[in-house]
């Protein structure tokens, strides 16, 4: 048996969820109304979010998985392509590993 | 007396505040020429200076590009990371490829006892290495060279497009020569710039605000005439094109149109028919001489309008469009001096409530002052002339004795 971790286990659409509540409370609510956001949704053509919103994204995620994920370690590998092709499925895909 | 020359990039935000240290520095006696690629230069320069024209025995081939380096920044919007890569590979990298066979041209001509190049005229370092002529830096847009813990990859990035240049020019070095080991003068204050500890190479001198020459026609009357109102500056700089500017400013109408406070825009006015009545729009303001008259600004977060603002002790509402001006918004919000918007998502209603809280909330102008204060205490335009004298005299010294 795993040890037991302080967070259950998401499926990919809870984490997609997630993702889009941490991505409403960076940008604002009515915003994210407007968009239509998908696994395909990338951070800086389709979502419009710059560097230092991205990195504020990021410190929620932190937040939320603690130790459990090391997202910021992830993150901080990733070269300028990467970063500007990041979309959120990637994202979701390395939490549903990692957990 | 020493001789210098400053290395400038076509872009107005990092030659102005070399035209101010430039003319303190022959106010004192000393000869001081400008390299760069823009001939209108020579109209700005302070009296005494010389320009150096980077200038091909032209194919014209050459010749069309050294023109179209001077406006390439304004050709294409670009937002957020994708910002910095166009900024590098289309504009900064080859521009230096350009510039570099005219700078050492130059540098041979002219023969200075000290270069001072700016951050992004890496070109200026490597023939000064290559020329063996001392040189220091002037980065005149302090957030460009921040690096983000969370994305170190950005700057590894940015390290390793002028390291390939670097070499590709004759430096073989691992390590970005951009900002000199002699004398990196940061144009701000520790407080504004933030967490991050630079080496002892790099010296805090304030922002250099640059006062232009000549009077720019201003209503001031117009402006007596609101006295009682907040008053309000909105400019998002130069840079940006017409339909960029129109979805703006067509926001910035339908938040104060008809509202209690005076907004002064800087702006084409033709570009609308009519702009409401509570609005003085000019093409250029004299800001400098403004600002003391107003209670705060929006702007895009070019590092000199906010340097400007802050020294007037304002608050301000920061809208990034690209390249370093996310990271300059960052510093006036994390200093509790304004606030910022996103400047594709934002609504009339934003700017509205944004503009409301930071004119009726106090803390932001007490914040803004303190940052305006540090600046102040920095030194400015002679402190990085007092700098640039006392690195000429010990390199001439250091030249006598060996």
């Amino acid at each position: 048996m795993d040890a037991v971790v302080s967070t259950a286990k998401l499926n990919s659409n809870e984490i997609f969820d997630l993702m889009k509540q941490f991505i409403t409370e960076v940008i604002g609510e009515e915003f994210v109304e407007e968009m239509d956001i998908t696994m395909e949704s990338s951070f800086t053509k389709d979502l419009e979010m710059d560097s230092i919103e991205i990195v504020s994204f990021s410190e929620k995620i932190k937040a939320h998985f603690g130790e459990q994920i090391d997202f910021t370690g992830w993150l901080s590998n990733m070269d300028l392509d990467q970063l500007i092709n990041l979309n959120l499925g990637t994202i979701v895909n390395y939490i549903e590993e990692c957990q | 007396m020493a001789r210098f020359v400053f290395i400038v990039p076509p872009l107005t935000g990092h030659i102005n505040p070399t035209l101010s240290i430039g003319a303190v520095l022959l106010n004192r006696g000393h000869e001081v020429a400008w390299i760069s690629l823009d001939k209108s230069l020579v109209l700005r320069l302070p009296k005494g200076g010389q320009l150096l024209l980077i200038e091909y025995d032209e194919s014209d081939q050459q010749k069309q590009d050294s023109e179209k380096y001077l406006d390439i920044i304004t050709k294409k919007i670009v937002y957020g990371i994708d910002s910095i890569k166009f900024l590098y590979e289309e504009v900064l990298i080859p521009l230096n490829r350009h510039s570099y066979e005219g700078i050492v041209n130059l540098l041979d001509r002219f023969k200075p006892d000290l270069i001072i190049t700016d951050h992004q005229m890496f070109a200026g370092a490597i023939a000064a290495v290559n020329k063996n002529i001392p040189y220091a830096t002037s980065v005149t847009a302090p957030a460009a060279i921040k690096v983000m813990d969370e994305l170190p990859k950005i700057h590894e990035w940015e390290v390793n497009r002028i390291v390939a240049l670097q070499k590709e020019l004759g430096v073989e070095r691992e390590n970005s020569i951009a900002c000199s080991d002699l004398l990196t003068m940061v144009l701000t204050s520790e407080a504004f710039f933030g967490e991050m500890k630079l080496p002892s190479n790099y010296q805090f001198v304030g922002p250099v605000i640059h006062k232009r020459e000549g009077q720019t026609a201003f209503d001031w009357e117009e402006l007596e005439r609101r006295a009682g109102q907040p008053k309000v500056l909105v400019s998002i700089g130069t840079t940006f094109d017409h339909e960029h500017k129109k979805n703006f400013f067509a926001k910035v109408i339908e938040a104060f149109a008809g509202e209690p406070l005076t907004v002064v825009i800087v702006s084409d006015p033709s570009l609308f028919a009519e702009w409401p009545q509570n609005f003085i729009v000019q093409r250029n303001v004299p800001q400098l001489e403004l600002l003391p008259y107003l209670d705060a600004v929006v702007c895009h977060g070019g590092h000199n309008t906010v340097c400007e603002t802050l020294t007037n002790g304002l608050p301000m509402v920061v809208v990034p469009i690209a390249y370093d001006q996310s990271h300059v918004a960052g510093r006036v919000v994390r200093v509790g001096a304004g606030l910022r918007l996103n400047f594709n998502r934002f609504k009339s209603k934003h700017l509205k409530e944004a503009v409301e809280e930071i004119l009726n909330n106090g803390s932001f102008r007490e914040a803004a002052q303190q940052i305006g204060a540090s600046f102040e205490e920095a030194g400015g335009t002679e402190t990085a002339a007092d700098l640039l004298v006392r690195l000429s005299a010990v390199r001439c010294v250091e030249v006598l004795n060996n």
